[in-house]
């Protein structure tokens, strides 16, 4: 559906540069990377919308083959969803929502039909006829996704649509989201920096980092089998060591470490896990133990909302970092100073060269 | 505590409205006197005068005429202005803000020599049959070039303060860049717009210096009230100045209420 061909933006201080993408029909893509990445460049681009002090643009960009790289933004076919959702201030909500339709060739019945539909399906019937500033964060973003949605774009690009709301209006408008890509089977492309919002919502994404796409695949993954050290610090994969390979076996530290198959008989100098993929209380377990067990000392604990983060020394002073439900530290009894073993899966861990 | 801090923020704005005493006095102290100092018969007998009412209508004409030239050909350049950024750029708005700094019978030379006889310019306008000196284009043609700055300034504020999101929204649900300045951004600026409209039409209607050079006749209101002042004095030149302070406070008065009713958001 929406294909990006060695995409570079420059701009003074800053290059995307060489992007690759592919995003089938009917996806729910995510592109993610730390603020100042080049995510939003990255869509402003594939709308048309490159900033007034771009030095050069180079690369071809598709919709369903049909090349748009040079199209003015209100010819590509594409929508998208800004989080500041940037409703016309002058203009009430159903003016709002019917702004776009007389640029389109939409058979007015249809509109009609998709404007009842839409508007009872977001719940903003009763809010037609007043301002943007009368109206909830929610309500607006409802009424932006509305007035994009009423025009049946092919691709609707997401530019971190949920970060300016508060949690109750995010969980709201994330189910919503995810309810209308099932229904209408629109392809979406969100930008996000927020990892529980792009779990939930997409199956396919690409990390971004200083400009460049540094891994794409699946999202899980991306999370679960980071490509690189950047990668996997990015992802929130704290735990990176450096291998040693000898005689057929992988150590990290003092100790060997089992892979499975696949990743054993690649090419790798790295290995990543997962904090939340550390298991604990290993030796009160009677079946499923992981194929890593080792014993270490609780040297840091702290709270993080309703989990507990630890950090865990082995003898050989690697220190590994897990991310423990409270319940769970507390019935194991787990305290600072004190002795645990912990473990995890092969298929947990993430391999990668560099 | 909270009384204290209320005591403070008191004594503040009391501080800032002592300070503030001077101004305030230089402004409506002279004004104030102007005001008063004609009897309601003077004013009367003033306004009945042909010659004073000729004087104000011409007053009003040539200076609406020059804030409606000013948004018809300077809305788009302040536009230009406070979008984009261009080689040349804080040439030309430092070019645009030169008749506020220099002495306003230069405007009036100026303007004068452009059309001199012997210039491209001049030849031109007397094959069309136009005349600067003592002409109502004269007149307009000077109230435009010190009145232009005045809205070129405000109106590319207004601009400016424009959301450039919400264009580049609308162009994303299918508006061209011409919709999108009539749909968006133009309703959004348009209070801004007014405003410099007002600021050029005050700026002109008061204008003196560069009109005397151009045209004694057809004559102003600020020319009136000074050929009344040299010829006969104070006393007759109070009862015209006040009419045109009260012309002009009820027509700037009525713009601004017509930018605000506008406002429903």
């Amino acid at each position: 559906m929406l294909n990006i061909k060695g995409l570079s933006v420059k701009l003074p201080g800053f290059v995307l540069y060489d992007i690759n993408l592919q995003v089938d029909t009917g996806e729910f893509f995510a592109i993610i990377g730390p603020t100042g990445s080049g995510k939003s460049l990255l869509l402003e681009a594939v709308m048309g919308l490159l900033p007034g002090n771009t030095i050069s643009s180079t690369g071809q960009i598709f919709l369903k083959d049909r090349e748009i790289t040079h199209l003015p933004p209100h010819k590509r076919g594409i929508g998208i969803l800004y989080q500041d959702v940037a409703l016309f201030p002058h203009m009430t909500v159903e003016e709002n929502i019917r702004y776009g339709i007389r640029y389109h060739r939409i058979d007015k019945q249809r509109v009609e039909e998709l404007f009842s539909f839409l508007t009872d399906r977001f719940g903003i019937r009763h809010l037609l006829k007043r301002y943007p500033v009368r109206i909830s964060g929610g309500e607006r973003q409802r009424v932006a996704l509305c007035r994009v949605l009423i025009l049946n774009p092919k691709v609707l690009l997401l530019d971190e649509p949920l970060s300016a709301l508060d949690p109750l209006f995010q969980q709201e408008i994330r189910q919503l989201l995810r309810q209308l890509h099932k229904e209408l089977g629109i392809t979406f492309v969100i930008v996000s920096h927020n990892f529980e919002e792009v779990m939930y919502l997409a199956k396919k994404g690409a990390v971004i980092q200083k400009g460049q796409i540094v891994q794409q695949g699946q999202i899980e993954e991306i999370f679960n089998r980071p490509a690189s050290s950047s990668v996997a610090r990015f992802v929130g994969a704290t735990n990176v060591f450096k291998v040693h390979k000898k005689d057929g076996c992988t150590k990290v530290g003092a100790f060997p470490i089992i892979l499975d198959d696949k990743a054993k008989y690649s090419s790798f100098t790295h290995i990543s896990i997962r904090p939340e993929r550390i298991v604990a209380g290993v030796d009160r377990l009677n079946d499923g133990l992981p194929e890593n067990i080792f014993e270490g000392n609780v040297v840091e604990m702290s709270r993080q909302s309703f989990n507990v983060s630890l950090r865990l020394e082995r003898s050989d002073g690697i220190l590994f970092h897990a991310i423990w439900p409270e319940y769970l530290v507390r019935s194991l009894g787990i305290g600072l100073g004190g002795s645990v073993k912990f473990g995890f899966f092969k298929g947990d861990v993430g391999t990668f060269k560099e | 505590m909270a009384i204290s801090k209320t005591r403070n923020t008191t004594f503040f704005f009391l501080g800032l409205f002592i300070f503030s005493l001077p101004v305030l006095f230089l402004i409506f102290f002279p004004l104030g006197k102007l005001m008063t100092a004609p009897s309601l018969t003077s004013l009367v007998q003033a306004i009945m005068e042909k010659d004073v009412q000729a004087a104000l209508l011409r007053s009003l004409f040539t200076s609406l005429s020059a804030a409606l030239i000013s948004v018809v050909f300077g809305t788009p350049l302040a536009y230009l202005l406070a979008r984009r950024s261009f080689t040349g750029k804080k040439l030309i708005e430092g070019l645009i803000d030169l008749p506020i700094m220099i002495p306003h019978p230069v405007i009036g030379i100026a303007i004068l020599g452009l059309a001199a006889r012997d210039t491209a310019l001049g030849k031109l306008l007397e094959w069309m049959g136009i005349q600067i000196m003592g002409s109502y284009v004269g007149i307009i043609s000077v109230l435009t070039f010190v009145g232009l700055p005045f809205f070129l300034n405000t109106a590319k504020a207004a601009f400016e303060s424009v959301p450039i999101r919400l264009e580049q929204v609308s162009m994303t649900l299918g508006a061209g860049q011409l919709s999108t300045f009539f749909r968006v951004t133009l309703p959004l600026a348009w209070r801004g717009i007014v405003l410099g409209m007002v600021m050029c039409t005050a700026r002109a209607i008061s204008e003196f210096g560069a009109v005397i050079v151009v045209a004694y006749h057809p004559m102003l209101a600020p020319v009136l009230i000074y050929e009344r002042f040299t010829a006969y004095g104070l006393k007759y030149s109070q009862p015209v100045a006040v009419w045109l302070i009260f012309i002009s406070v009820l027509l700037f008065v009525a713009m601004r209420l017509l930018s605000r009713s506008a406002r429903q958001w």
